[in-house]
């Protein structure tokens, strides 16, 4: 159990994940509540555009039908990272887009932040959204990771198939290029 | 803008961010960072992207939770252990050296036994023979006479058995043995027919020379 901000003690992801097996369905509830938003930061700030929503509804349709094979041995989380980078690499070689940067729609932007707020922040924030579509995919899954997510190097290097040396190397060069592009703006 | 060396507190930033770091930890870090401009203006730039991850949609959970079938066990399929495998083959290999085994003892004593008797059939007596329960010629074996085996499944079938042990014959058995075997086709020769060649007459030119 970890405790909550209101100290009632709040279920793990793997008491909920036994819950729902044993047919709570309030359980599965709470764990696309608890990680939904993190899977679409991640694919926002991974280049994704469209269809965010349904790549995060599939995400989960894919872990929940295969949750048996998931061990424990790494965060659900970061479980659910690696099924939605695999499903965003299938997209994208399905759809065998461009990788220009699409503006993202007014629709799309979350109401966390009151309106006055989001426009003051937008201009900045458009800044670094096109300094991070100028590292390489590799680059901007582990950054993203890192500094959005708060994973770990050893998190990072499970999701991407690497090692947890080459992650740490991909985060040196994006922050130096990110850097160089907020400078040269 | 100086250069910083301590590669380890760059990479520990984002964990000050995110306030997962140990207190000594964050102690260490925010020491450097009063030193250190280029820490610190990372410490901007990962707080600018750090924010910028808002711009996400944000996520109907209750139409997620409905698309979600419920759940089903996977039953792994049942594999048959190695050592269990092992067995099976050992099991195999010992079936087969009993069936082998049996089979080549069952050989053997047919064998001894066709050795011990020999069937000879007798075309010459079969005419004569009024029957399949003809038994034909008697070997006498010390005074008392020996049936000879016969395959009476075979009508008109006449045979002698030669019993191997000729010198417990007496010698009206022996004389009898040999009044049968003079009525016997000639047997096949044991050894091939002696080719005769036709020598154009060259080799022995050449020897002669």
């Amino acid at each position: 159990m970890i405790p909550s901000p209101d100290n009632r003690p709040e279920e793990t992801d793997m008491e909920l994940i036994d819950r729902w097996k044993a047919g709570d369905s309030r359980a599965a509830t709470r764990l696309v509540g608890r990680h939904s938003q993190a899977l679409a930061r991640f694919a926002a700030s991974a280049g994704e555009r469209e269809g965010i929503e349904e790549l995060v509804q599939d995400t989960f349709v894919r872990a929940f039908a295969s949750l048996d094979s998931f061990r424990g041995e790494s965060s659900l989380r970061t479980w659910l990272f690696t099924i939605e980078r695999r499903l965003m690499l299938d997209r994208r070689r399905a759809e065998r887009r461009s990788r220009e940067t699409v503006p993202v729609e007014e629709s799309d932007h979350v109401s966390e932040y009151g309106a006055l707020d989001s426009l003051i922040a937008e201009e900045a924030q458009e800044r670094v959204r096109r300094s991070l579509d100028a590292l390489s995919p590799t680059q901007r899954e582990v950054f993203t990771l890192r500094v959005q997510q708060g994973l770990s190097y050893k998190e990072i290097a499970e999701i991407v198939g690497s090692t947890e040396g080459a992650a740490r190397v991909h985060y040196h060069n994006a922050i130096q290029t990110v850097k160089e592009f907020l400078r040269d703006e | 803008m100086n250069k910083c060396m301590e590669r380890d507190i760059q990479e520990m930033l984002p964990d000050l961010l995110h306030r997962t770091l140990a207190a000594d930890a964050r102690e260490r870090i925010e020491a450097h960072l009063a030193t250190c401009d280029k820490c610190k203006e990372d410490l901007e730039v990962l707080r600018a992207v750090k924010a910028a991850a808002i711009f996400a949609p944000s996520i109907d959970v209750d139409r997620v939770v409905r698309q979600i079938p419920p759940y089903r066990k996977i039953v792994p399929v049942r594999e048959i252990p190695a050592r269990s495998r092992a067995v099976a083959w050992l099991v195999a290999a010992s079936l087969a050296v009993v069936v082998a085994g049996g089979g080549s003892v069952l050989l053997l004593q047919q064998n001894q036994t066709n050795r011990r008797t020999a069937i000879i059939h007798d075309p010459g007596v079969q005419q004569t023979a009024a029957g399949p329960e003809s038994v034909g010629p008697v070997v006498v074996r010390g005074g008392a006479p020996l049936q000879p085996r016969i395959n009476t499944a075979l009508p008109h079938a006449h045979a002698l058995a030669l019993v191997t042990d000729v010198e417990g014959l007496s010698d009206t058995g022996l004389r009898q043995l040999m009044n049968d075997m003079d009525r016997f086709d000639a047997l096949p020769a044991a050894e091939p027919e002696p080719v005769i060649s036709v020598d154009s007459g060259d080799s022995l030119d050449q020897d002669t020379r």
